[in-house]
């Protein structure tokens, strides 16, 4: 029976060893415009973001002056900021949830053949397309609390009766169901490409040994599936993760944070407080604060995912 | 490379010229159009009224092209005016002018003095009204950080059927007729979704709409000396009216809204009153829109203190950037935009009015006569309006509007405390909170206060506002 080996994949310093110093100065020419990349764009806007947010830098000053943990004090006895800290966890997580498993489905309905199912494909991937601005007015639209298309199709129907009415960008918990909506649906499809990808790989004999055997569908999802997948699922989620919980542009172009700063997520207030209310310093200061959360996030899936990588 | 002695003699130079210059008084100091002068970048907000827009970028482009400098105007959504001015700050390099609708105010540091070009004006046309004024000058900097063109009143906008079935074919005068008015509106109008349409969200018409009621209960965030007294029995007294007002004539609809959504709720007629400038009116003329009839509007409302203000619903501040390289170019420009405060009038549909109302004075007229004339000139094109109003003198109160607006900051100076607070919807949700219940009025006071206070300081410690002493 072929099964899947799971394996700790060689140290790197290993594989380097094994290279020619030809290969080797090649591949580090080859990685150079990467970590160019990487040191220009993502380490160094980093570091100053974690420099500003130890000072009183405004927006429309080059001068400033160090202030310590001051911001950083201030910005965690705000009301407003442990709002959107909550909301930061609950719109990533929920959505991950949401986006894995609708994800997950969508996946195996497009491993079947039918007909038509290049089309629907290409339906799947348009919110992935379609830029962000745009898809959101047209939910801004869905969503308005006067001319909601969802609430005239539920009046419609009955749903909503005379004088009931859903206020969905009015209301802070509907204002999270509609962010989350939103970014679901921004992400499915990406998720589903991947799982795609993921439940493709797995060959088909594996699958009929285990018939063999008499596996289950559950044990065969388990044991099998799920193991396999592993690798993929972690890359998934780790960039789902992590793209949600930097995110603001679904919140900022639905709700602005609104209804009194109830919808925030650390992203979206880190641009209200730092750009648009012009405190540098302390728009910095929540910006970063998820930082080390999320390093140890990372690590930890990028560990699982290493244990857990196919050979 | 110069010498010490040619460097001590074209210093002297410039500084003989400098006292030349303002022995004759304020005026603005021109080099002609140099090499370094043949361009000029503006940063211009895309206007409510699109019609500005057609004028305003010809008009810009023929005023460099007779200097032999070439113009570029370049629009942005009026939300991105700000962000925009601070990437161009951190890149110290960008436009030479940069047109805010708000508060330049947070940027003072990076801007030219502009006092010769409202000396100019000055000398010109006489002084500026008061709230343009308010909202461009610094008097604890004495700096003039910025020069406006024009402001825009903000008046009640009301559905005079809803009004004439309920009894009041003139409108609401008052708050209280807003809380009177509401529940028979509901009542005789029940499909209608919002009764009244006051925006509570973090939008700009909300920021404004919220401290008129402030305002005319009187409270403010600030007193005259920049003290902030935010937490005041007469901030609590608006706070209660807020909540009486929701309950009886708003739903949870004015928590979400944009700038576009009073507009759009009362052109669709799902609410009968809101606060907005013309520009939604304008949107009903040019499409035809059976709202059209009714679309009237009222002066600022009335309070219990019997104060009846309104924030401007724009200010333009036009402000040069230090590191410019057209800086005498740019302040030529704004000179010019000012004396074609006719034609900008016009260019909006009546949604700009002068900063300077002598600018808009009949040719010839005498200097100590060219406010009234401006002011007389104005008031023609209210009463009869060259847009298409029926009747035509449908906008005739907004020619009266000066005495009942203000400046973000009343009753003090605009300081880049009011902007930021402006900016981060402090007051708004202020208000929101009261009025939904989610905090008690006087908690909502109170946590909005902290941080206005906090905010204050943090500009106080940066030398940029005053006051202090009698925070409450």
């Amino acid at each position: 029976m072929t099964t899947a080996e799971v394996a700790i994949a060689p140290p790197a310093a290993k594989a380097m060893d094994s290279l020619s110093p030809r290969d080797r100065r090649l591949g580090k020419l080859m990685l150079a415009p990467a970590l160019i990349y990487i040191i220009l764009l993502v380490a160094l806007p980093f570091l100053l973001a974690l420099f500003l947010s130890l000072t009183n830098s405004s927006a429309g000053s080059l001068d400033f002056s160090f202030v310590g943990f001051q911001n950083f004090k201030s910005v965690a006895a705000s009301a407003v900021f442990l709002r959107a800290l909550r909301n930061t966890f609950i719109f990533t997580f929920v959505s991950q949830l949401l986006v894995i498993f609708l994800g997950n489905i969508l996946a195996r309905a497009l491993l079947k053949k039918f007909r038509g199912k290049f089309l629907v494909r290409f339906l799947i991937l348009m919110p992935w397309a379609a830029p962000i601005s745009l898809a959101t007015l047209g939910w801004l639209w869905i969503f308005d609390s006067t001319f909601s298309v969802i609430n005239w199709m539920l009046k419609a129907t009955g749903w909503l009766g005379p004088g009931q009415w859903y206020y969905w960008l009015g209301d802070p918990t509907l204002g999270m169901v509609s962010i989350i909506t939103v970014h679901v649906w921004r992400l499915l499809p990406f998720s589903t490409v991947i799982l795609l990808a993921g439940l493709s790989s797995i060959p088909a004999e594996v699958h009929e040994a285990a018939d063999i055997d008499g596996a289950g569908p559950l044990a065969k999802a388990f044991q099998i599936t799920l193991p396999m997948m592993m690798p993929i699922l972690t890359v998934a989620v780790l960039f789902g993760v992590v793209f949600t919980f930097t995110d603001m542009n679904v919140v900022y172009l639905l709700t602005r944070g609104g209804p009194y700063n109830s919808t925030h997520v650390l992203a979206s207030l880190a641009y209200q407080e730092g750009v648009l209310g012009g405190d540098v310093g302390r728009g910095a200061a929540v910006a970063i604060f998820l930082v080390p959360l999320l390093v140890v996030m990372a690590v930890m899936m990028l560990r699982v995912s290493r244990r857990a990588e196919v050979t | 490379m110069q010498t010490r002695r040619q460097f001590i003699m074209r210093g002297g130079k410039l500084v003989a010229a400098g006292v030349a210059a303002s022995a004759a008084g304020p005026t603005i100091f021109t080099r002609g159009a140099g090499a370094a002068d043949k361009t000029l970048k503006i940063l211009q907000w895309a206007h409510f009224v699109p019609a500005y827009d057609k004028w305003f970028d010809p008009f810009a482009k023929e005023w460099g092209a007779k200097r032999g400098i070439e113009v570029t105007v370049d629009h942005v959504g009026f939300a991105d005016v700000v962000p925009r001015a601070t990437a161009e700050v951190a890149a110290q390099s960008g436009h030479d002018i940069h047109m805010f609708i708000g508060l330049a105010s947070a940027f003072e540091e990076h801007v030219l003095d502009l006092k010769d070009v409202v000396g100019t004006l000055d000398n010109k046309y006489g002084k500026q009204v008061d709230l343009a004024l308010r909202s461009t000058y610094n008097p604890f900097t004495k700096k003039q950080f910025a020069v406006s063109d024009m402001w825009v009143p903000d008046p009640g906008n009301y559905h005079k059927k809803i009004w004439t079935d309920i009894g009041q074919p003139n409108g609401p005068a008052t708050y209280e007729d807003l809380v009177k008015a509401a529940p028979e509106i509901k009542k005789k109008y029940p499909q209608m979704q919002i009764p009244i349409g006051i925006g509570l969200s973090q939008d700009i018409d909300s920021n404004m709409a919220v401290r008129n009621m402030l305002w005319c209960h009187g409270g403010s965030i600030q007193d005259k000396d920049a003290n902030v007294v935010l937490n005041s029995p007469e901030t609590l007294a608006a706070l209660e009216y807020a909540k009486r007002l929701y309950s009886v004539g708003m739903t949870q609809a004015v928590l979400s809204w944009n700038a576009a959504s009073n507009n759009q709720a009362f052109n669709a007629q799902e609410t009968s009153y809101i606060l907005n400038s013309i520009s939604a009116y304008r949107t009903a003329q040019a499409n035809n829109l059976p709202v059209l009839e009714n679309y009237f509007f009222v002066p600022a409302l009335k309070g219990p203190t019997g104060i009846m203000l309104a924030s401007e619903h724009v200010m333009s501040g036009y402000v040069v950037w230090k590191f410019s390289k057209s800086q005498d170019t740019a302040k030529e420009f704004l000179v010019a935009l000012i004396d074609a405060s006719r034609e900008s009038m016009l260019g909006s549909q009546l949604y700009n009015f002068p900063s300077f109302y002598g600018a808009a004075a009949d040719p010839g007229t005498p200097m100590n006569k060219k406010i009234e004339s401006g002011a007389a000139w104005i008031a023609k094109q209210c009463n009869n309006d060259p847009f298409g109003s029926k009747p035509a003198d449908k906008l005739a109160l907004l020619a009266k509007s000066q005495p009942w607006s203000t400046n973000l900051g009343y009753p003090g100076f605009a300081n880049p405390a009011e902007g930021e607070i402006f900016d981060t919807y402090v007051i708004t949700d202020m208000f929101a909170k009261a009025a939904t219940g989610t905090l008690s009025p006087r908690d909502a006071m109170a946590e909005a206060s902290n941080r206005a206070k906090e905010i204050f300081n943090k500009w106080r410690k940066k030398g940029m506002v005053p006051g202090g002493s009698k925070d409450r």
